[in-house]
């Protein structure tokens, strides 16, 4: 703390040598002049003395008979004048102090956390709609308005909040993900509904919750088939039907049936083989533009293109509006190549497994499989069947007759 | 003469008396040194009036009724005012005089 009220007022290192130092020494301290860091070199003293002190020294030097040199300017006030001198730099380095805090003013990142949804792009362009940018000015955001505006505009957010870290715009949004949409499924259909077969085969297993059945287990069906009516007839004690009431029709219809698979794959293919001659090309993206940092030209006949950006972040939260990055173009030979025995059942199970995938994923049960690799003209060929199990039903709205549908 | 310094004793001790049966500080009534020192490195010291000799052997400060004595090696003045000093440096002995 002393040291840098020493540094602010500024201070000298004298030597002081002649006839009587440890006078001038007394007198100094008479004269209430601060003095440190004195040492005694055979007859020369050194010793450092506040930039006050020393403009009083004179009077002293002359009573004692000695004499007073400066070695060293320690301090601000003598670093200040130094760096005045210098303008260019005080103004480069004021006008980057001044850009700093002129550019955290501006809004440069929107992120969104939270939706699920609503995706980014449709909730930018209603950020847009209300005049919420990227590069706009931080006190032209309205973030109560904003808030309210996003409810008001998305009934799916029950929860928003924005907010502003640095130069980045916030916001935090909550979206109902258990939406009663059960009473707008019925409201679609007013006169219940069929269930028809979306695939063939022979039904293994059906469980009818509503509605008529119209078929049995192990019948084939065809694809469009009506399997369970929504249609109900309500019947007189004569057995003559006296109505009809509409509900839904809800049922687990398995059926079996059979998929074909083939996949090909030729013996010959292209392969990429790099040469391992690259070329960097350093760019900077600023908003839509681009701009390379380099004009030699890329004289390679095939070749890909790497690219590797960054934004740029001064601090955390201050991010500005450039990214910058690498381009890197690496060059390669187109070679054709032979598949062997091994790749191409490699290949082919890969494909193969991945339908099964698929499959699997939409709830199918494989049953049986009959599937074998295979060499055809032109290539290797994976064919054979699946037999598989799969729920069966499609849900479509009855259109009602307009006789004998109603009451007599 | 004889006389007169009796007188002058007299009145030291009068003076001695005085500030004992007040308990006032000597520092302040009888311009004592007042040397404080850590180990045998550093001494902080008040109540001088000035340098008489300075050399990274011997310091010797002038005091209102006394002189002390620093002897040692390698001592240095680390800051010198008009209230205090402090004395740095491998401290052998401290003799008044």
């Amino acid at each position: 703390m002393i040291a840098l009220l020493k540094y602010l007022r500024g201070y000298v290192r004298i030597k002081v040598w002649g006839f009587s130092p440890e006078r001038f020494m007394n007198l100094c301290s008479n004269k209430n002049i601060l003095l440190w860091d004195i040492k005694k070199e055979g007859e020369v003293y050194y010793m450092c003395i506040s930039l006050k002190g020393f403009w009083g020294l004179r009077p002293i030097a002359r009573k004692t008979g000695t004499r007073v040199a400066v070695l060293e300017r320690c301090g601000l006030p003598f670093f200040i004048p130094r760096l005045l001198a210098r303008k260019i730099f005080v103004l480069g380095f004021a006008a980057a102090v001044f850009f700093w805090f002129w550019t955290s003013l501006y809004v440069w990142d929107i992120s969104l956390m939270g939706n699920y949804t609503i995706t980014e792009d449709i909730f930018i362009d209603f950020l847009k709609q209300q005049g919420i940018h990227v590069g706009m000015s931080k006190k032209d955001v309205d973030i109560g308005e904003l808030e309210k505006e996003i409810r008001r505009q998305f009934d799916i957010i029950t929860w928003t909040s924005a907010r502003m870290e640095g130069t980045k715009l916030k916001i935090e949004i909550k979206e109902n993900t258990n939406l009663q949409t059960a009473p707008d499924e019925d409201e679609k259909y007013p006169y219940g509904s069929n269930l028809t077969a979306d695939t063939g085969g022979t039904i293994v297993s059906m469980i009818v919750r509503s509605g008529v059945p119209q078929v049995q287990t192990g019948q084939e069906i065809a694809q469009g088939d009506l399997l369970v009516s929504g249609r109900v007839p309500v019947l007189n004690e004569d057995a003559t039907v006296r109505k009809y009431q509409y509900v839904r029709a809800d049922a687990d219809i398995y059926v079996r049936h059979t998929i074909p698979v083939r996949e090909t794959l030729p013996f010959y293919y292209v392969d990429q083989v790099y040469t391992g001659r690259e070329k960097k090309k350093y760019y900077i993206l600023s908003g839509e533009k681009e701009y390379t940092l380099s004009f030699s030209e890329i004289t390679y006949p095939y070749y890909d293109i790497v690219s590797d950006s960054r934004d740029i972040e001064l601090l955390k939260g201050l991010t500005l509006p450039f990214s910058f990055g690498t381009f890197t173009y690496r060059e390669y030979l187109n070679v054709e190549k032979e598949y062997s025995l091994q790749e191409a059942e490699a290949l082919l199970g890969e494909k193969y497994s991945e339908i099964l995938a698929t499959l699997e994923q939409k709830g199918v049960q494989i049953i049986e499989k009959n599937v074998k690799i295979d060499t055809e003209s032109n290539g290797w060929i994976l064919q054979g069947e699946l037999t598989v199990e799969e729920k069966t039903g499609l849900e479509e709205t009855i259109v009602p007759e307009e006789t004998g549908s109603e009451d007599e | 003469m004889r006389k007169n310094r009796s007188k002058t004793q007299n009145r030291k001790l009068n003076k001695e008396l005085l500030v004992e049966s007040l308990k006032l500080p000597g520092d302040v009534v009888m311009g004592a040194f007042v040397v404080t020192m850590t180990g045998n490195r550093d001494a902080w010291i008040e109540n001088y009036r000035g340098i008489l000799e300075y050399t990274d052997t011997v310091i010797l400060l002038q005091g209102k009724t006394c002189q002390i004595c620093f002897q040692g090696t390698d001592l240095s003045i680390d800051y010198y005012t008009n209230e205090d000093m402090k004395i740095s440096g491998c401290i052998k002995s401290v003799s008044y005089l």
